[in-house]
């Protein structure tokens, strides 16, 4: 799982109106090249969570993107920045481990670099 | 003006359903045969509900299997779309292998048009995210993110289905734009109005609850954003009548017990409740004489010598499966089997 998808995931269990962002609890972490692609990048940058993401990279072990969202003309002119971005966004990928929610604890167990978002039957 | 709509639950139990609603006449585009049919609501006692939600579970954990078991197989020899192909009608030729692919290619690209997104260029540059739900093996997800220059995110019951997708999109060096999730269609964990197309593209039969499913899709699609469905239905209700005959029932019993699937319901039922909620521009169309060659292709490509062995290599539920597709034929051909499209938009 990146953390592109992972700033898409909550907790749907029934009665929470905390679930988003997922802690996450990095078991294994592995980093996959990915071919830099500055556009798609720019594209995406207005659609994230940025809290959520600065978050989820510590979980994963990258520290390097800023704690407040950049304003957009650093899209344009700070390629490293993009370069930052596009590592905590695509290059990242958690193996093992669970995404946990903010609210009740639940633990959604990541195997194999995919989450598992099935609910129990008392959870819905 | 707005359908109130009581809750239906189209649910995975063998009695007939039924739900009561007042369908007001409204301003919405439609162009269905529009059904007045009306049906009462059944009220369920507490063991009602705990044997529905146990057989919930059981469903979930037999479509998991399912695909787990006959993925595989479908991929080794039709590709990556778990669908049907789109074909002019009464067309007598009979096509190759890549003239049934192309066909499944065209059956997204006719989905797309159809609910208006490819009208123009304007509307297409919107799409960013798009959430596939009952994603397969992803064919779809991947091909939309090729097309839109969009995120798509998926979402099946089958962990194998989950690693086969993620797999091929690496490998297709897509894996920046998509991802697949084991997740439940009917409990998607987004958070609302995350998505500018919803995507259902054949996995409403699966849905035990259609209502449920129904809500979940309009919850997560953004305002603006557009709902495909295209999902096999039975024949619409006539007016005044309750349920189908016997004989129709007893043949959609077989075909859900080995293709892992709950009550159906009609065209009608998918576009009363999409009103029920306030959405715009709910159109829908019954292609299933577009869908015609398909049935017959799938059961050819099961009776080659390649078929046949990789069936019985895949085991009892793939077999199973196979022995059920005539009667998806028959369905069709006695008009029972009904295959549709069902689109709309969130308003802004």
């Amino acid at each position: 799982m990146r953390l592109i998808t992972h700033n898409m995931l909550s907790c749907n269990i029934k009665g929470v109106t905390n679930g988003f962002p997922l802690r996450i609890e990095a078991g294994n972490v592995i980093e996959k090249e990915v071919d830099f692609n500055p556009d798609f990048i720019r594209h995406m940058f207005a659609k994230l969570e940025w809290k959520a993401l600065v978050e989820g990279a510590r979980s994963m072990g990258y520290a390097e993107l800023p704690e407040d969202s950049p304003d957009a003309a650093v899209l344009e002119s700070d390629e490293s920045f993009l370069k930052k971005l596009h590592h905590a966004l695509l290059e990242l990928h958690l193996e093992e481990g669970a995404l946990v929610c903010p609210e009740t604890g639940r633990k959604f167990p990541v195997n194999k670099g995919i989450p598992n978002m099935l609910l129990h039957e008392d959870e819905v | 003006m707005k359908a109130t709509l009581a809750p239906s639950s189209l649910t995975f139990t063998s009695l007939p359903y039924s739900s009561s609603f007042h369908s007001s006449s409204s301003s919405l585009l439609f162009r269905c045969p529009s059904s007045s049919a009306s049906m009462t609501t059944t009220t369920r006692g507490n063991v009602a509900v705990a044997a529905a939600a146990t057989s919930t579970e059981a469903l979930r954990k037999g479509i998991a299997e399912f695909y787990n078991e006959t993925s595989g197989l479908w991929e080794e020899i039709w590709g990556d779309h778990m669908h049907h192909g789109f074909y002019d009608p009464d067309s007598s030729v009979q096509l190759s292998d890549s003239g049934h692919r192309e066909a499944q290619i065209r059956m997204i690209e006719e989905s797309l048009r159809f609910s208006g997104v490819t009208t123009d260029e304007e509307e297409e540059k919107k799409i960013k995210k798009i959430v596939d739900v009952g994603c397969g093996i992803g064919g779809s997800s991947r091909y939309l993110a090729s097309k839109f220059g969009a995120e798509s995110i998926g979402i099946t019951l089958s962990p194998v289905q989950a690693k086969r997708a993620n797999d091929l999109a690496a490998a297709q060096s897509l894996a920046h734009k998509v991802s697949f999730q084991v997740a439940d269609a009917l409990e998607q964990p987004f958070e609302d109005g995350k998505f500018d197309l919803v995507w259902s593209m054949e996995s409403g039969e699966h849905m035990p609850d259609k209502a449920k499913f129904v809500n979940e899709l309009v919850r997560v699609v953004a305002p603006g954003g557009r709902i495909i469905i295209v999902t096999w239905c039975h024949r619409n209700l006539s007016e005044g009548e309750k349920a189908l005959q016997p004989w129709e029932q007893n043949l959609l019993d077989r075909i859900c017990k080995t293709f892992y699937l709950p009550a159906w319901c009609s065209t009608d039922d998918y576009v009363h409740l999409l009103q029920s909620h306030s959405l715009q521009d709910i159109k829908c169309a019954d292609w299933s004489e577009n869908v015609a060659p398909f049935w017959p292709a799938v059961i050819r490509t099961a009776l080659t010598w390649k078929g046949l062995v990789s069936l019985l290599r895949s085991g009892m539920k793939s077999i199973k499966g196979a022995l059920t597709m005539p009667l998806m034929i028959e369905g069709y051909k006695k008009g029972v089997i009904k295959f549709g499209i069902i689109t709309c938009r969130k308003p802004l």
